[in-house]
This record gives structure tokens, C-alpha cells and sequence, in this order.
């Protein structure tokens, strides 16, 4: 076969499955970070053990999280090296630099301090640990900035320019803050918090209809409910933005995200397709429903379009990105799945302010809790969904208008590639497996109640610096232990 | 300008130098226990052992990820050949570090410990091998044509001198990783550490050994290098320091002295360092790319220098605290919590 000898579309095959396998974990630990953050500090403020249950809790599925994306991020790490050296070699003076810079100043944050996260309760002063969950969400929250700059970056170089087949560097602060990188970063940080708001939701959900802590869990239910509120309008509108960008820097991935085949010139309304079959062969979509005139509200909140949106026939084959119908679907899936959970806050927020959320009454609310529990894997296919249209639809080109995709990758025998692809593809299918598996028992074991709860010191009494570490060891059988 | 073209890279070096042996003794370790905990059939020992990890492997394994960003941004000619044309050891050493880093997450949960208990063992074994690899072949040389690229085969990296590397480096991470057992167990459980620790002292040793006669004599270019001044100073200082700290290491395994094994250990560590990187430099592909050929330019230089330099103390800093957040014994299999 064609495929298997390709080490190209194999290198790129093994990109794609390695980064979306990634992506599903550090999404829930990057924003289930702010959430230990705001549950310890309400344990330290008010002194309500529940808060503290509450953080030992999730910090079990986030530890679980986090240990598998930080197996899966090594692959990241080489991959560039391993199997795109041309693109390395071309791009190493900045890109190489920025994912130097994440390791250095967001994984090791993340991983320093999360030893005493997850094991310094009673070992250290509360203060010292909660700055430790603290640096965690910090450390978290920065990586996801450092990767947003490093691929915003190629999707809109910025800072320098390609001499002799090398990106020179004229400006670094520049290159940093590219065209795209604020409004990436953003809708990035809103996607994590986002995902991790309806998982932590979801689950809360599910115990409250099985009637098990039904107190306990409102109470993760309720916060969660506050933080959407402000989250799901504002990642819908930051979305709108990127669209927005995209429009602006990348013409041919907004015709992909739109199976634009023709272009609508300028002055002039254009119909909005709302679903389509599109087909490369005959250059247009074979079956298609369309919002007449909606192009123009879609794009600018009017009627006439300011500027021509140009069609995918503009640019020669070579030049525009293929999976048309890949992209345009992600895209819709990831948009409707935003809109889906703003609607969910939404009727959630009205039953509130109904008074239905109170613990006598929140456990009658059958099926609005049944639409958080299968709210909850939503966020991972948007996030998943909107990569694709970022990467796929910035194809052929791994630096937009730069390096094309086919002269980034290394010159490696096929074989190889094949085999490490066909290994991630077995390995990642049991740890996925088995990951949902542990973390099933995790929720089905549920929230330690019985657990002790360490003693809040004053102010003024730091017992860390003085107290002798002598080491006491834990007499109790292994499955009581947290 | 000119010194600082030539001085930017050498500065870089050494920083790469440091992240490269904070990796190996610190992940070392880690890995060490790990290999030792496959010679046990006591599944409470292999539980112990984990313990001890459990909340620094994920920082010790972080400083491999640091370097291979900072070589990408410095080296970024060296990052894409050397990792291209190592692709097979790289790729072991990855599925080794993935089976070591999810055994401690699904072990905690999982009914079936022992299956967890083995995947940290075989991960740690497979993944100093990968290393073991890796390492052997970029001191024997890549084969790179004038501007860098790779030019070899795909199976370059393995003959039997990659292989001597390789089981050296897994000995004397078995070394390090047993002396640091013997700092973090005691009883009955740190009377075995000190006998693994004799062995594998031995073993070390001789690989060391093998692998110090053998440089000079199969390859050429290290020989005309290092029996001319000034590195013939230097290469006739380091064995000799060499063997004086493993004769101290023995001697403080004999006295069952608890925490002087483990800082002789990392001394040796140090000084076999040393030893390579004087061998080594100025190349960053053994004599075939110099520092200053393969370095990224001047600007990138200093704009990483300003990012992550600075933070060097600073994530020593917080990764010493944890260690002294943690420091004493392992008895129970958690961290008394």
C-alpha cells in the first residue's frame, strides 16, 4: 500500500494520534487546577471540612490525569525531532526556545511542587500547601500559554523571517506576541476550565441521582454553576474572535471551515451553510442546507459582507488544505457543543433562581442533572474537535506560508514510523482503557468522609520550621489509606 | 562579537551539561530503583520501593524535558539530527518512561498490584536501555554530512560498543539507585541495598573500566585529542579520581555507613561527567558538528539565557525544599498520610 510507505502522511498520522491522545489530559488537570485552588481556599477561609473532602477527592482523579499526560507529553517533546528534523532545524531558534521555556517554567513548577500537593497534608503548614496547589494551577495554566505561543506562531509567524530555508529572528518579543496569540491563548484557557467545569459537574450530577452525598456533592454542583456563568458566554464570544482572526490571517482554512467552493464578493450578502456534503472530487458541496444571506451576520453582525470571503477555488490543489469535510464538520461540532453547555448553564441557572437547587429539592431535577452527566464528555470533543480545525486547517503548511508539511519531515525509513505508530496505537488504546477504568472505581469509591482533617495552625504559629520531620509511618491497611 | 559568538554556545553547553547530569542522577535513581525492584518477588519490597518515588519522579523525569527544549532552542541542528538518527533507541526509551509513569498511577487504584508493581520495573529497565543507546551512539559518532544531516542507516546505533554503554549506564543506575535506598529504608529491607550497592559498585566499575581503555584505542580522533595537551592532564587526572571514589564508596558500604554511599555515588556520577564533557566538547555531534556550528544564532542565545537561566536557582531551589519536605525513611507503602 501507498500509505505505508509514506513516511510523511505516517509521520503526520502519528502527530495527530499522539496530540489527541495528549490533548484529553492535561485539558482536565490545566482547568481542574483552579478548581483545587478555589475549593482549599474556601476550606482555609471558612473551615468547612467538606471543602477539604472535596479537595482530597478531586485531587485523586487529577493526579490520575496528570500522570498519564505527563506520559503522553514525552512523545510531544522528541516528536519534533524524531520525525519533522528539517521543520526543527528551520525553527529552532524560536519554537525550540518556547517549548524550553514551558519546561522550564511551567512543567517543572507543576511537577516541583506537586509532591507536596498531593502527599504534604500534615507535612507542611496549610499556608505552604496551599501556595503549592497554587504554583501547580500556575505551572498548569502557563504551559498551556507557552504552547498556545508556540502554535500561534506557525499559524501566524511574526518577528523575523526565512532565510536560506531558516526562520531568522529579528524580534523574539514579537514572534511571541503574534497575530493570533492573545485571542489562542484565551480561548485555550477557557476551553481547559471550560471541559474540567462540565466534567467536575457531570460527575457531581451523577451522584446526586444516585442519591449518594447528595449535600456534598450540590455543593461542587453550585460552584461549578457560578464559574460557567462567566465561562460559557465568554469562550462562545472569544470563539467568535478566532473565527474572526482566521478570516483575516488564513483565508483558505475559513473557506475549509465553511466548504466555501466559490467566492461571495464584497458588498454583497452570502448564504451561511448550515450543513453540507462536501465533495473534493467535483469542487462543491453535493447536498447542502443554507441560512440565505447568513454569512454576513455570521462573520460581522450584518448583512452585507465588508470584504470579499474568498472560495477554496481561488488557490491551486497544492495550496489549500483537503479533509474539507472534516473541518467543516469539526468546526460545526465544536461551535454547537459551546452553544449546547451556554444552554445548559442557562436552564440550570433559571431552576436556581427557582429555588430547585436547594438540597431538598436538586435531587428531583432528573433531567437536568441526567444533561450535566452527558454534558460531561463534551468539552473533551470541542477542544479535540477545534485542533482539528486549527491543524488540519492550516495544512498544507506546518508554518503557515512557510515550510509545507511535506518538507518538515525527517528522511526515515517508513518502517520505523510505521512501527512506532502502530505501538502508540495499541499502547495509547489500553491506557485510555484503562484510565476510564480506574477512574470509574475512583467515582464509584467516592469521597472519603471519614477522612482526618488536619488542624488549620494560626497566623502565627508556622509549625514547618521548627517541627523535627521525624517520619510516622501509617498503620492503617492500604485500601483506608487517602 | 566574536568572543561572544564563541562564548554564548560554550555557556550553553555547560547549562545543558548540568540539565543532562541533574537528569541522569536524579531520574537515575529513579530508574535504578526500578531495575532493582525486578530482581525482588516480594511484592511489600517493590511497594516500598515505589513509595520512595512517588513524589519526586515526575520532577526528576521533568529535567529531561527542560533539556530536550533547551537543545532544540540552543542546538537545534544537533536536536533534529541526533534525535532523527536515533529514532528506534529514542522511541524505546519513550515506551519505557510512559509504562514507568502510568505503573504509579493505575498501581494506586488497581487490585492487581504486582502486574503495576512489574510495568515500573520493565518500564524503568527499557527506558535505560533506550538511554544506554542513545548515549553510546552519540559518543561513537553519528554519520552526518557537511552541513549536519543524517546520512546513516537507521540501524547505526547498535553494535557492541552502543551495548557497553548501555549495560554500564543501567549498572550504574542500579549504583545510585541502591545507595539511595540505603538513605530511604532501613532493617533488613537496607541490609539488601547494601549488598546491591557492593555489586553494582563492581559491575560499574568495571563497564567504567572497559570503556575508558576502549575510547582511545577504537577510535582515532579521541586519541590524538586526548594524549596531547592539555586534556592529557585531565584524562590521566579523572580515572585516578575515579578510582579513588569507588575505593570510597566501597569502604563506606563496608562501614554500612547510610548516607555517604549515595553522596560518593553522585561524586562519581560527577566526575564521569566531567570526563565526557571535556572528551566531547567542542562538538555537540562527537567530531563531526562543533557547538558553534549547530548553535542557534547569537540573539537566540541570549533570549533564552534571560528566560530560563534565571530560573535555574530558582527550580533548585523549590526541588531541594521538596526533597526536604520529604527527606526520611519509607516504612509503610504511603507517605503517612
Amino acid at each position: 500500500m501507498d500509505l505505508l510507505s509514506n513516511t510523511v502522511a505516517l509521520s503526520r498520522m502519528q502527530f495527530a494520534l499522539t496530540a489527541i491522545f495528549h490533548m484529553l489530559w492535561p485539558v482536565l488537570t490545566t482547568g481542574m487546577s483552579i478548581y483545587l485552588v478555589i475549593v482549599e481556599g474556601l476550606w482555609l477561609k471558612t473551615r468547612n471540612p467538606d471543602y477539604y473532602r472535596h479537595a482530597r477527592f478531586w485531587s485523586k482523579l487529577f493526579v490520575l490525569n496528570f500522570g498519564i499526560g505527563v506520559a503522553s507529553g514525552l512523545p510531544m517533546e522528541f516528536q519534533f525531532g524524531t520525525n519533522w528534523a528539517p521543520f526543527s532545524e528551520a525553527v529552532g531558534d524560536f519554537f525550540g526556545s518556547i517549548l524550553g521555556f514551558e519546561g522550564a517554567m511551567a512543567f517543572m513548577l507543576e511537577a516541583g511542587f506537586l509532591g507536596i500537593m498531593l502527599f504534604g497534608w500534615g507535612r507542611v503548614h496549610p499556608a505552604i500547601h496551599y501556595l503549592a496547589t497554587i504554583m501547580v494551577a500556575f505551572g498548569a495554566n502557563l504551559s498551556t500559554f507557552w504552547i498556545l505561543v508556540a502554535n500561534s506562531w506557525l499559524q501566524t509567524p511574526a518577528g523575523g523571517e526565512m532565510v536560506q530555508g531558516k526562520f531568522i529572528v529579528s524580534d523574539y518579543f514579537q514572534a511571541i506576541a503574534n497575530p493570533f496569540m492573545v485571542k489562542s491563548v484565551s480561548h485555550m484557557f477557557f476551553a481547559t476550565l471550560e471541559t474540567s467545569l462540565f466534567v467536575i459537574g457531570g460527575i457531581s450530577a451523577w451522584y446526586i441521582l444516585n442519591n449518594r452525598h447528595q449535600e456534598f456533592f450540590a455543593k461542587s454542583l453550585k460552584i461549578v454553576l457560578v464559574a460557567t456563568i462567566a465561562v460559557t458566554p465568554l469562550q462562545i464570544y472569544i470563539g467568535h474572535l478566532s473565527a474572526e482572526q482566521v478570516a483575516q490571517y488564513q483565508p483558505t482554512k475559513l473557506a475549509a471551515m465553511e466548504a466555501k467552493w466559490e467566492t461571495s464578493p464584497a458588498g454583497q450578502p452570502a448564504d451561511w451553510s448550515l450543513l453540507a456534503i462536501p465533495d473534493e472530487a467535483t469542487q462543491s458541496n453535493k447536498w447542502e442546507i443554507t441560512i440565505p444571506n447568513g454569512l454576513g451576520y455570521v462573520l460581522e453582525f450584518k448583512k452585507n459582507l465588508t470584504t470579499p470571503v474568498l472560495g477554496l477555488k481561488e488557490w491551486p490543489y497544492s495550496d489549500r488544505p483537503h479533509m474539507v469535510g472534516l473541518i467543516y464538520y469539526s468546526f460545526r461540532v465544536m461551535s454547537g457543543i459551546g452553544f449546547f453547555l451556554a444552554g445548559l448553564m442557562l436552564w440550570s441557572v433559571l431552576q436556581w433562581l427557582l429555588g430547585n437547587l436547594s438540597n431538598a429539592k436538586i435531587a428531583d431535577q432528573k433531567w437536568l442533572l441526567r444533561t450535566w452527566i452527558f454534558a460531561a464528555p463534551l468539552g473533551y470533543i470541542a477542544v479535540e474537535s477545534g485542533w482539528i480545525v486549527r491543524c488540519v486547517g492550516r495544512q498544507p503548511w506546518t508554518m503557515y506560508g512557510q515550510i509545507r508539511t511535506a518538507d518538515a519531515a525527517s528522511h526515515i525509513p517508513a518502517s520505523n514510523v510505521l512501527t512506532s505508530l502502530t505501538l502508540f496505537a495499541v499502547v495509547y488504546s489500553i491506557l485510555l482503557v484503562a484510565t476510564l477504568y480506574f477512574g470509574s472505581k475512583i467515582i464509584g469509591h467516592g469521597p472519603n468522609m471519614e477522612i482526618s482533617i488536619p488542624e488549620v495552625y494560626g497566623t502565627d504559629k508556622l509549625a514547618i520550621a521548627t517541627e523535627p520531620a521525624i517520619f510516622v509511618p501509617d498503620q492503617r491497611p492500604i485500601e483506608t489509606q487517602q | 562579537m566574536e568572543a561572544l559568538v564563541h562564548f554564548l554556545p560554550q555557556v550553553w553547553f555547560v547549562i545543558l551539561a548540568l540539565f543532562l547530569f541533574l537528569y541522569v542522577m536524579l531520574d537515575g535513581f529513579d530508574l535504578g530503583v526500578g531495575i532493582l525492584s525486578l530482581t525482588s518477588s516480594d511484592e511489600e519490597r517493590r511497594s516500598i520501593l515505589m513509595t520512595s518515588l512517588g513524589n519526586i519522579w515526575d520532577a526528576n523525569e521533568t529535567w529531561l524535558v527542560i533539556m530536550g527544549g533547551a537543545l532544540f532552542g540552543a542546538f537545534p541542528l544537533a536536536y533534529a539530527t541526533i534525535l532523527s538518527a536515533l529514532y528506534i533507541p529514542i522511541f524505546i526509551m519513550i515506551f519505557g518512561l510512559i509504562f514507568r509513569a502510568v505503573a504509579f498511577e493505575f498501581r494506586e487504584h488497581s487490585n492487581n498490584k504486582a502486574f503495576w508493581n512489574f510495568a515500573f520495573g520493565a518500564g524503568s529497565f527499557i527506558a535505560a536501555l533506550g538511554q544506554g543507546f542513545a548515549l553510546g551512539s552519540v559518543i561513537e559518532g553519528i554519520k552526518v554530512d557537511a552541513s549536519g544531516h543524517f546520512i546513516g542507516s537507521t540501524w547505526d546505533w547498535l553494535d557492541w560498543r552502543s551495548m557497553l554503554v548501555a549495560l554500564t549506564l543501567i549498572q550504574g543506575y542500579v549504583l545510585i539507585g541502591s545507595t539511595y535506598l540505603i538513605l530511604k529504608t532501613e532493617g533488613e529491607l537496607q541490609k539488601t541495598h547494601f549488598k546491591t550497592s557492593k555489586i553494582a559498585a563492581i559491575t560499574t566499575f568495571i563497564g567504567a573500566i572497559v570503556i575508558t581503555i576502549a575510547t582511545p584505542i577504537v577510535y582515532e580522533a579521541a586519541r590524538t585529542r586526548l594524549f596531547s595537551a592539555p586534556l592529557v592532564y585531565i584524562f590521566a587526572v579523572i580515572p585516578v579520581l575515579g578510582v579513588l571514589l569507588i575505593w570510597a564508596l566501597l569502604r563506606s558500604l563496608n562501614r554500612e555507613e547510610e548516607n555517604t554511599p549515595f553522596i560518593w555515588t553522585i561524586l562519581i556520577f560527577l566526575i564521569t561527567f566531567v570526563g565526557l564533557g571535556l572528551i566531547v566538547f567542542p562538538y555537540i555531534i562527537p567530531n563531526q558538528i562543533t557547538i558553534y556550528q549547530a548553535a542557534a544564532a547569537p540573539s537566540a542565545l541570549v533570549f533564552m539565557l534571560t528566560f530560563i537561566g534565571v530560573l535555574i536557582p530558582i527550580m533548585l531551589f523549590y526541588n531541594i525544599y521538596n526533597y526536604v519536605v520529604f527527606r526520611g525513611k519509607v516504612v509503610g507503602s504511603a507517605y503517612g498520610d
